[in-house]
């Protein structure tokens, strides 16, 4: 019973992960950009939905409503604004950017929601669902529909849609893309837009689990970083796999030889896979 | 008219004579003016905890200037508060202690944050033989280095978990097994062991002990484990961020036991408003407590007086890190108004002296400079309000069983 338990504990940990990298791994994949303001853009889509609900009655789903647009905006902007100015520099730029613009985010937040924790809780709550003495909670479930469904849009975005097919080729061969008559500018604001969409989306998520506070932006950065590494760059399922393998040695290492060790164990994967697999488990070459 | 050489000749003038009349009346300024430091860690992950502190020390000097000031054989004296943040950086604390000392000529200080950093800020107290008051430091290795210029306001960690344990044996007869998740940190850590001990030692079993590592995202496989060991009694340290989201994942799998305790998220009041229903029965222990009644000979006064002041100012309920923060500045008047002089000695022997009633509680320092005149109340939160079960002359309602 206690091992059913921990595996459906892992598998919904696991798409709550997804969620999480998935934005960070499109923007890191397309622009080659790591992009350290994707904390920040969570914990902002926390505090959206927190306030929606808590001043306006307006619970979480119909904040992603709210949410995707406005991150959306606020993404393009940054990068038409900012980011393309220095898009072509070598990476340590791109990261140094996106690390003082999280500092200004993080601190603009602090400064304006003060350092407590808040918590979303849900009137009346969304509970759990108890089968065969296996809990699991429903805002887990509803996260895990989630990661799929986000996975699944990105997925038919990059392969079907026109914006997505231009995303592709640019990350491709942007020379190419160019001279394809593919505006890059506007393909490279529109990725990171869609980032930053999908960090808001989770963020929003996240509110309904996690305690909100600006100081946890770097906890979702730093996993969402592993699982990208584990899942691979470049692939939309990447963050998916990344997220569900992150989980299980997780939930493994913490049930044998104790949580403080999880940590530990999911870094030393984090290094194996750097040194054995650098595309990662679903990533294609090139990309790592 | 004036030519245009002239004229910028007398603005020059005029400006130096401002800058030398302004000197003069900084100077002046200074003269009567008592500076303490208090090196905190405003910025970076133990900001939250600084950030209370630094309103303890000023409501303290707010209240202290108010009247007056610090009266030093018969003349009053200012109180400026000198901060420096140190990042939540430990060697910076000592750099900003050695700063404050040597170049910001502060008068006394105030310990840094925690248990780790106040120890490590206190080597350069002692070595400029700086009189030293630490708000927040409870484990007794900071103690125990035999520094003669350093006190603290926090009674050992076992002063929390020992009666805590006594009225769980008493009243909870059922509760045979215990399981302890800490978050691996110096303080949290601290008090998670010493209530193995005093749960072994009161013979209850402990099923489950291990540490979580600091920024855990999720409990849920820590938690499926002790749900699997059916402990009556779930012991859980950590600072609020990591109690809310365990208390969350607790209800999340169902888990239920007669008593689950938690330090110190229920001692803040942010906790009890975000955890919400979840926070009802959930027990707890701190060094003070707002619904505590002392008539105290300090600044402050009664304990009510305290709260009260606090609340006009802040708008929200002190929590034992405040309260501890002001009652250090309490102190410091108390010593340097009866020394009557700021002689580093004399204020030192007078704090090793004390033996005096405050808002916070009677106050006594034992030989190794904590305070050992204070027993730590223990509460539990019924009504989404804070009820005091020990000691008995504070005594506020009879401990509820059942966490659900």
């Amino acid at each position: 019973m206690l091992t059913a338990q921990l595996l459906i504990n892992a598998l919904v940990l696991g798409c709550l992960y997804a969620c999480i990298a998935i934005g960070f791994s499109l923007v890191w994949g397309v622009l080659n950009v790591i992009n350290l303001i994707h904390g920040s853009f969570i914990v902002l889509g926390a505090y959206l939905a927190f306030g929606l609900y808590q001043w306006l009655a307006i619970p979480p789903w119909y904040a992603w409503v709210v949410a995707a647009p406005l991150f959306f905006i606020v993404g393009y902007g940054l990068q038409r604004l900012l980011l393309n100015r220095v898009i072509t520099a070598p990476v340590l730029v791109t990261l140094t950017l996106t690390f003082g613009l999280d500092l200004i985010l993080n601190n603009a937040m602090i400064y304006a929601f003060k350092a407590d924790y808040r918590k979303l809780t849900l009137r009346p709550p969304l509970g759990s669902l108890s089968l065969f003495g296996v809990v699991v909670p429903v805002d887990r479930l509803i996260a895990t529909g989630l990661a799929l469904a986000l996975t699944g849009v990105l997925y038919w975005l990059l392969r079907r849609s026109r914006v997505g097919r231009a995303i592709v080729a640019v990350r491709l061969d942007r020379d190419a893309a160019v001279l394809m008559g593919v505006n890059v500018k506007s393909i490279y604001a529109t990725a990171f837009g869609l980032g930053a969409a999908l960090a808001g989306c989770a963020g929003v998520l996240m509110a309904l689990i996690f305690p909100i506070s600006a100081l946890t932006s770097s906890s979702y950065l730093g996993k969402a970083f592993v699982v990208c590494v584990l899942g691979g760059l470049g692939s939309v399922s990447g963050a998916l796999a990344g997220g569900l393998l992150l989980a299980l040695v997780e939930g493994i290492g913490s049930a044998t030889i104790g949580p403080s060790h999880a940590t530990t164990l999911s870094f030393a994967l984090l290094i194996v896979f750097l040194i054995v697999r650098p595309q990662g488990l679903l990533g294609r070459k090139g990309f790592e | 008219m004036l030519h245009p050489t002239s004229q910028r000749f007398s603005l020059i003038a005029a400006l130096a004579m401002t800058a030398v009349i302004g000197c003069g009346a900084s100077l002046a300024r200074a003269a009567d003016v008592i500076r303490f430091g208090a090196p905190l860690p405003l910025t970076g992950p133990l900001a939250p905890e600084a950030l209370k502190q630094q309103q303890g020390y000023d409501l303290w000097a707010e209240q202290a200037n108010k009247a007056g000031g610090i009266s030093v054989g018969g003349k009053k004296y200012q109180v400026e508060i000198v901060y420096v943040d140190y990042q939540s950086n430990t060697p910076r604390a000592v750099q900003a202690a050695e700063q404050m000392i040597t170049q910001d000529n502060v008068n006394f200080l105030f310990g840094a944050f925690g248990s780790g950093a106040a120890k490590a800020a206190s080597t350069v107290s002692e070595k400029y033989k700086v009189p030293t008051l630490a708000a927040t430091a409870s484990s007794s290795q900071v103690y125990d280095q035999g520094y003669k210029y350093l006190f603290g306001t926090f009674t050992p960690n076992d002063t929390l978990t020992t009666p805590l344990t006594e009225i769980i044996r008493k009243q909870a007869p059922d509760v045979k097994k215990v399981a302890i998740l800490a978050r691996n940190d110096l303080f949290p850590l601290a008090i998670a062991q010493e209530m193995d001990k005093s749960a072994k030692a009161n013979g209850l079993e402990v099923v489950y002990f291990e540490k979580y590592a600091i920024g855990t995202l999720d409990h849920s496989a820590t938690l499926s484990q002790i749900k699997s060991l059916a402990p009556q009694w779930i012991f859980i340290t950590g600072y609020t961020n990591d109690l809310l989201l365990v208390r969350k994942q607790m209800v999340d799998q169902e888990i239920k036991a007669s008593v689950v305790t938690m330090i110190a998220g229920p001692a803040y009041q942010d906790f009890i408003e975000a955890a919400g229903q979840s926070a009802e029965n959930l027990t707890s222990a701190s060094w003070w407590h707002p619904a505590e009644r002392y008539d105290g000979k300090d600044i402050f006064g009664s304990t009510e007086n305290f709260v009260k002041l606090f609340r006009d100012k802040y708008h929200s309920e002190p929590d034992y890190g405040q309260a501890s923060a002001a009652v250090c500045g309490a102190l410091f008047q108390l010593a340097i108004e009866r020394a009557g002089s700021l002689d580093h000695d004399k204020v030192r022997d007078e704090l090793a002296k004390l033996d005096v009633v405050t808002f916070f509680g009677p106050v006594k320092f034992g030989a190794n400079g904590q305070i050992n005149s204070l027993d730590p109340p223990v509460f539990q939160i019924q009504g989404a309000k804070p009820v005091v079960l020990f000691p008995p002359v504070i005594k506020q309602g009879e401990l509820k069983l059942g966490v659900n």
